[in-house]
């Protein structure tokens, strides 16, 4: 395929940012070329290649911008969302499949037999996944009239958070800790904004600790114990949501901290 | 009695019904409201025994008047009984909800008094969700059976879904077991709420504003196990409630002996899981896979195959329709292949259009070969080569030859059948077999068996 013609071992390294990551994709269309590697700094040690630095044209990411919207949401999404996740190397993943797009138009994005289109589709449901399962699972707690809660996500889902939970809760003022990235989604006044934050205090305020408790004993009362089948529970909730899930937190600082792996 | 130990009771008494979907109506936000219904529905979490919760899923009351004998809340037990007010309910809903632990409300209730007093309480906490609280996430409402047709109406403008219960596959153990109900007095609101919705969705469509009566329709649920029915006969039953009813769902609920009783199974008897799970996927294969009841059951075949899904099923006993080729067959042939399903054959038509398929795309798009492989062809090619024993060993479903260590208790380490095996593999393990061994055993049976058929 043309856009493959000439992969390089040189390797991009930009500022991480998104734009900065448009510049790559216009670098390398500009220069008819598919780098070995595109690096945000966190992964730039690790390159074996030659390296050339991508400056940020704030010019530049919007003419990739504009040709991206021009091939539509599906393949727009797919690399705005894409760049949320955390997986090393998604970078040159997303950028490969740019140029396909680019190059075929955006049916590419349907074509999943390609390996490019597929690792995109693969990178972007990885990220709509997790944050599909925060809607499911996010644990809100009330202090003073505001909701408020902890996450720790892999990939950076706070900005796939913000229309569901604006929608469902049109009047209520909120706040989402991602504590893994120290950024927070806050709402108030019906106005969002992102926040670098770096500690969460859970609340102990007695009303909101005593619905936590109605919650749990609802969850025990619904257990079947003729139907238990905690592997097929594990397998809809991840441990690793475990601590953030107020239902699924022993109840005593030492008893039940169950022993399988 | 606190409101905990109330929220206890009556969840427990409700837990036995097992419609927990909050599927069937998309619904966004608005300023002056709270919440929102997302038409795929939206689990909130998952119960040891694996389940969905999605719902605060309560009766009103559990002090019934009626005695089924199947009931744990029947007249005759001995049991703590407990009921809301209109007002707890709704605020306990309200506080769950914006926490994030459930999408609405699944409210049901035993026969407090009479059909029609029950109902009355239960349209009042709706009342008060909708109206004062203006609650605008989902809520489903099991309406009670022989309860005035007007009130069914009045339900159906305040819930998501409503639900008749027929609770058993047939007219004859519906008398036998629960005495106070008949068949009529289920089927009738059936009746009604089919040509509400129907009548809704067309006033709907003409003025926007109209009133919308269960916009995600109806459902129903049945226990299975208890009484003498074939998996034919609960089928047929299933296709005809769709066709009849415009129902969205038909739920299984494996019977759990919970009271003692001579028309019962004993109380030692297993919950028949893995039948449940065969014929939910029956289910999804009229729904969504273009089969029909009897297509996978037959007279001489009146039941279900415990070690091979109904879809495997009926692919082993029509060798004539395949191999199908993936690059040229209609989504309906793709969907008759074992291991593809309804997302796969999406993509696969869609990504076909733009590039030849080989075995190394359709993996890429994610098709799951195991099974596929010996079903179909790609530009002529056969991908899969086995011999009858080969295939015949990957077609058998793991499930129903599961084993594992389940955490009861901390000190107990051996390995039991999962609570979905075949029934042969508990029934080995209960005899004192060791549970893999039993596994292997009934699975080697097994493998003999559908090698010998293909
Ligand atoms: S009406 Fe029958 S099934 Fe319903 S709660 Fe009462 S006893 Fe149980």
């Amino acid at each position: 395929m043309p856009y493959q013609a000439n992969v390089t071992d040189t390797a991009y390294h930009y500022d991480g940012s998104f734009p900065g990551f448009l510049c790559c994709i216009f670098e390398s269309f500009s220069r008819r070329e598919i780098p070995a590697a595109v690096c945000p700094p966190e992964e730039a040690q690790m390159t074996l290649f030659g390296v050339r630095e991508i400056a940020t044209d704030p010019a530049h990411a919007q003419r990739v911008a504009a040709g991206l919207d021009r091939l539509g949401a599906v393949v727009r999404d797919r690399i705005t969302t894409g760049f949320l996740c955390t997986d090393p190397g998604k970078d040159l993943k997303l950028l490969r499949f740019a140029r396909l797009c680019f190059d075929l138009g955006p049916r590419a994005a349907q074509m999943l037999g390609d390996a490019d289109a597929a690792a995109a589709f693969a990178i972007e449901r990885a990220v709509t996944g997790e944050a599909h399962r925060y809607i499911e699972f996010i644990r809100f707690e009330e202090r003073d009239g505001m909701l408020g809660t902890v996450i720790h996500p892999k990939h950076q889902v706070l900005p796939l958070l913000r229309g569901h939970f604006c929608s469902r809760l049109p009047d209520e003022d909120f706040l989402i800790f991602d504590a893994t990235h120290g950024t927070a989604l806050l709402r108030r006044n019906r106005r969002v904004q992102y926040l670098a934050m770096e500690h969460y205090s859970p609340c102990t305020d007695e009303a909101e600790l005593n619905w936590q408790s109605l919650w749990k004993r609802f969850f025990k009362a619904l257990t079947i114990e003729e139907r238990r089948n905690e592997r097929l529970q594990m397998g809809h909730v991840f441990k690793r949501f475990w601590p953030d899930m107020c239902e699924m937190r022993p109840d005593l600082p030492v008893a039940e901290e169950s022993t399988h792996s | 009695m606190d409101l905990g130990e109330k929220l206890e009771i009556l969840a427990d008494s409700a837990k036995y019904d097992v419609a927990c979907t909050s599927s069937g109506v998309d619904r966004p936000g608005q300023h002056g409201s709270l919440g929102s219904c997302a038409a795929a529905g939206i689990c909130h979490a998952f119960t040891p025994d694996g389940r969905c919760v999605s719902l605060l899923k309560v009766l009103y009351s559990n002090a019934c008047s009626y005695d089924c004998r199947y009931c744990v809340n029947r007249r005759s037990n001995d049991r703590p009984r407990a009921t809301f007010t209109p007002r707890e309910l709704a605020d306990l809903t309200i506080g769950f909800y914006r926490r994030n632990y459930i999408e609405g409300l699944f409210l049901s209730s035993a026969v407090l008094g009479s059909p029609d007093r029950t109902m009355e309480l239960m349209i009042e906490a709706l009342r008060i969700l909708r109206q004062e609280y203006h609650f605008n996430g989902y809520i489903h409402a099991k309406t009670i059976p022989g309860s005035d047709p007007l009130l069914v109406e009045r339900i159906g403008l305040l819930a998501d879904r409503l639900s008749v219960n027929i609770e058993f596959p047939s007219e004859n153990s519906l008398n036998q077991l629960a005495p106070d109900k008949n068949k009529k007095a289920i089927l009738r609101p059936m009746g009604q709420i089919a040509v509400k919705s129907a009548e809704s969705r067309q006033e709907l469509a003409v003025y926007k504003r109209a009133p919308a009566f269960a916009p995600a329709g109806q459902s129903t649920q049945m226990i299975i196990g208890a009484t003498p029915e074939s998996d034919r006969h609960i089928l047929n039953l299933t296709e005809g409630l769709y066709k009849k009813y415009a129902l969205k769902r038909v739920f299984f609920s494996a019977y759990l002996p919970i009271v003692a009783d001579e028309h019962l199974p004993t109380l030692s008897t297993r919950p028949p899981l893995l039948r449940e799970h065969r014929l939910y996927q029956a289910d999804w294969l009229l729904r969504y896979y273009h089969f029909s009841a009897g297509e996978l059951l037959s007279e001489e075949e009146p039941n279900f195959d415990p070690y091979l899904d109904p879809k495997c099923t009926w692919a082993v006993r029509h060798p004539e329709f395949f191999p199908v080729e993936v690059n040229t067959a209609s989504r309906a042939e793709l969907l008759r292949v074992p291991g593809i399903g309804p997302k796969s054959a999406t993509r696969i038509v869609q990504a076909r259009r733009l590039q030849a398929l080989g075995m190394a795309e359709l993996k890429r798009i994610g098709v799951v070969l195991k099974r596929a492989q010996y079903f179909i062809t790609c530009n002529g090619h056969t991908p899969g080569h086995g011999t009858r024993a080969e295939i015949a060993n990957a077609l058998l479903d793991p499930k129903a030859f599961g084993v594992g260590v389940q955490q009861l208790s901390l000190d107990d380490f051996t390995a039991k059948p999962l609570p979905a095996a075949a029934p042969a593999v508990h029934e080995l393990a209960a005899h004192g077999m060791a549970a893999d061994q039993a596994a292997r055993l009934v699975r080697e049976e097994a493998l003999t068996c559908l090698t010998k058929r293909m």
